[in-house]
């Protein structure tokens, strides 16, 4: 008798592990699966990100936008000089602009820079 | 009543049982593992990688791309597959630029499988999916893709062929680094670079010069942050990739004289004030030295180098003599061949036997020949604080100055003269307001076939900047440029000016500050 239970007992049990063993072994198919198509995705993705880099750096390359500056906005090339620093600059409660040599301050252009363009605000 | 032992059919359905239950357990215990510990080999969580190593990306010191490999596909078809092989070939032609012609006689012929476009672009390959043609094969491979020319000569380039091994310039020198996936970080800043050439091609063209070139160096790392070379494209030996300053050899002419003027202020055999004559030439054995434009009779050693008086620094030179000489300039590398990251390099050529009169010459940059990249290292070893260093076309950290070649004091007044020459001397072309610039011109006469032509020249500048703490090394150079007359086409007028364009275009991006103009050397200095 209890070799017949037994016997029913290990029978359904056999039954629901090969259910489960089925149910996870298709979950597992089915997430490879998407696994594989996420990761195609992202070595797509990747490799779209990597053609578009190229591409940007091609187009942002500066003698292709100084040649559409000149074309397009009529802008000439001409060289930023600083003319302070950070350093330079007042600080709070501070007023150096008082003194002699910044009044008095002046620029020689070289003559070979000609094209050098300058702003100088009046500060006084 | 005794109980009936089992019977042997009885022991054997235990025994299965059992076994059963075994197999059971371990199936379940297997299954808490797998749904449960997440156990096994099978990892689910990793991303699978591409199991192909691409070769690495180059960038630039700012993470600027300069190489990449991008996917394309060689293109095969099947032309037994085709319904029509006319309609196919023209379409496949005009979808991928292929020759019609050839892909015709190709589909007619045996083969079965044909190439029909190598190294085409996803964009491409869309365009051929477009046509619906059956037995078209893509075989995806890789192509080396440089979006900028602007370094080309360093970058250097691959073989074409997908996964090719590096040939020319970086690509070649950490090819072993590139091609294990490895990215290499360069010194290079492209804002820089660029800069620089736009200023060679435009001073190139303006005075006509067969060539020119550029070098842009950190004196304390030996970062070189810019290189390039700018050839006349109506030469016959035109060769866009050529690396003029790593590759070719220059009898560079007077910028030389900063060396024999660092050694003999090394050595204390001159002061900026001592007096040598110079008005009637130098004679020296059988030649007499005299210089191109007409000099005072008794100059100064500032005003030697300032006005760049062959005749007075072949004197200097010759104070230190050619044993001394030869070893000083042997310490600062200019007599072996300089090593970086890229193939491109060339043995200096000096004379075997170095006597008075080679002394005399090397003083003043004739009869020994460097690659320009050796000179700015040189240079920058004279003005950093007389401490060696190596150049380098990588990104580095921090001081990498190595050792001590000329002392400190002999290097800040080097510093002194070289303003000197800017705003007494040949160099006033150079001076850009806010950046105290030093440096020294070279107007050298080429030699060809063992004569110096005397309108031929190659002209030359090394600027430094900001002369009282050096940080940036310019060194730009003109081949054969041509002035309205001779004396327009000297450094001073072409190569000075080139100089200091540049530095007005850099000293920005680089974030130099603006300070106030360095003491003039004169009595007291020296």
């Amino acid at each position: 008798m209890i070799a017949r239970v037994l016997n029913f007992f290990f029978v359904g049990l056999a039954a629901l592990s090969c259910l489960a063993l089925y149910r996870v072994s298709e979950h597992t198919r089915v997430a490879n699966m998407e696994l594989s198509s996420v990761n195609r995705q992202i070595i797509q993705e990747k490799s779209t990100m990597n053609v578009l880099q190229a591409e940007w750096q091609r187009v942002a390359n500066p003698g292709r936008i100084q040649k559409l500056a000149q074309s397009y906005l009529g802008m000439d090339d001409a060289p930023v000089m600083e003319l302070s620093s950070f350093e330079m600059l007042p600080r709070r409660g501070e007023n150096p602009l008082d003194s002699n040599p910044v009044q008095n301050a002046s620029i020689t252009m070289p003559s070979g820079n000609a094209n050098l363009h300058f702003v100088v605000a009046n500060r006084n | 009543m005794a109980a009936k032992p089992p019977t042997t059919i009885q022991r054997r359905i235990v025994v299965a049982a059992g076994i059963c239950v075994l197999a059971f357990t371990i199936i379940g215990l297997r299954l808490v593992d797998l749904a449960l510990l997440k156990g096994g080999p099978a990892n689910v969580g990793v991303i699978a990688q591409n199991s192909t190593v691409v070769r690495a990306d180059i960038v630039d010191r700012n993470g600027r791309l300069l190489a990449r490999d991008l996917p394309v596909y060689d293109l095969y078809a099947r032309p037994q597959d085709f319904w029509n092989k006319a309609d196919a070939a023209r379409g496949l032609s005009q979808a991928t630029g292929a020759d019609e012609t050839r892909l015709a006689r190709a589909f007619a012929g045996k083969h079965n499988y044909v190439l029909v476009a190598s190294q085409i672009t996803p964009e491409t390959r869309d365009k051929v999916m477009h046509l619906g043609l059956p037995g078209m094969e893509f075989q995806p491979s890789t192509k080396r893709f440089y979006p900028e020319g602007d370094a080309s000569q360093v970058i250097g380039m691959t073989q074409a062929v997908s996964g090719g091994h590096g040939i020319a310039g970086i690509e070649k020198g950490l090819n072993a680094q590139l091609a294990a996936g490895k990215q290499a970080r360069l010194s290079l800043d492209m804002r820089v670079q660029y800069a620089l050439l736009h200023s060679l091609e435009a001073t190139r063209e303006k005075y006509s010069a067969k060539s020119a070139g550029g070098i842009v160096l950190n004196v304390n790392t030996g970062e070189i942050l810019a290189m390039a070379s700018q050839q006349d494209p109506k030469r016959a030996d035109y060769n866009p990739l050529r690396n003029i300053m790593a590759a070719d050899d220059y009898e560079l002419g007077s910028v030389f004289k900063i060396f024999a003027f660092a050694l003999a202020l090394e050595d204390h055999r001159i002061t900026f004030d001592t007096t040598f004559p110079v008005g009637s030439g130098f004679k020296i054995g059988k030649f007499t030295i005299h210089d191109a434009e007409h000099m005072p009779a008794v100059m100064a050693a500032k005003d030697i180098l300032a006005e760049s008086s062959n005749a007075g620094t072949a004197q200097i030179a010759l104070l230190s003599g050619p044993d001394r000489q030869r070893a000083w300039l042997q310490s600062l590398g200019l007599l072996s061949s300089v090593r970086a990251e890229i193939p491109e390099r060339a043995r200096p050529l000096y004379p075997s036997n170095w006597g008075q009169v080679e002394t005399a010459t090397i003083g003043f940059g004739h009869g020994i020949s460097v690659t320009p990249l050796a000179f700015a290292t040189a240079a920058a070893t004279i003005v950093n604080g007389g401490r060696r260093i190596q150049p380098t076309f990588l990104k580095q950290d921090g001081d990498r100055r190595g050792d001590q070649v000329l002392k400190p004091e002999t290097s800040l007044k080097m510093r002194e003269l070289l303003r000197y020459v800017v705003t007494n001397g040949t160099g006033k072309l150079a001076d850009i307001p806010g950046y105290d610039v030093g440096g020294k011109t070279g107007s050298a006469q080429k030699n060809q076939h063992g004569r110096y032509i005397e309108h031929k020249l190659l002209t030359s500048f090394c600027a430094v900047f900001p002369v009282d703490n050096p940080r940036y090394l310019v060194f730009v150079m003109l081949d054969e440029p041509h002035g309205e007359s001779a004396v327009m086409a000297l450094a001073g007028h072409t190569a000075a000016p080139l100089a200091g364009d540049v530095i007005a275009h850099i000293a920005p991006m680089l974030e130099m500050p603006t300070s106030a103009a360095v003491p003039i050397p004169g009595k007291g200095n020296s």
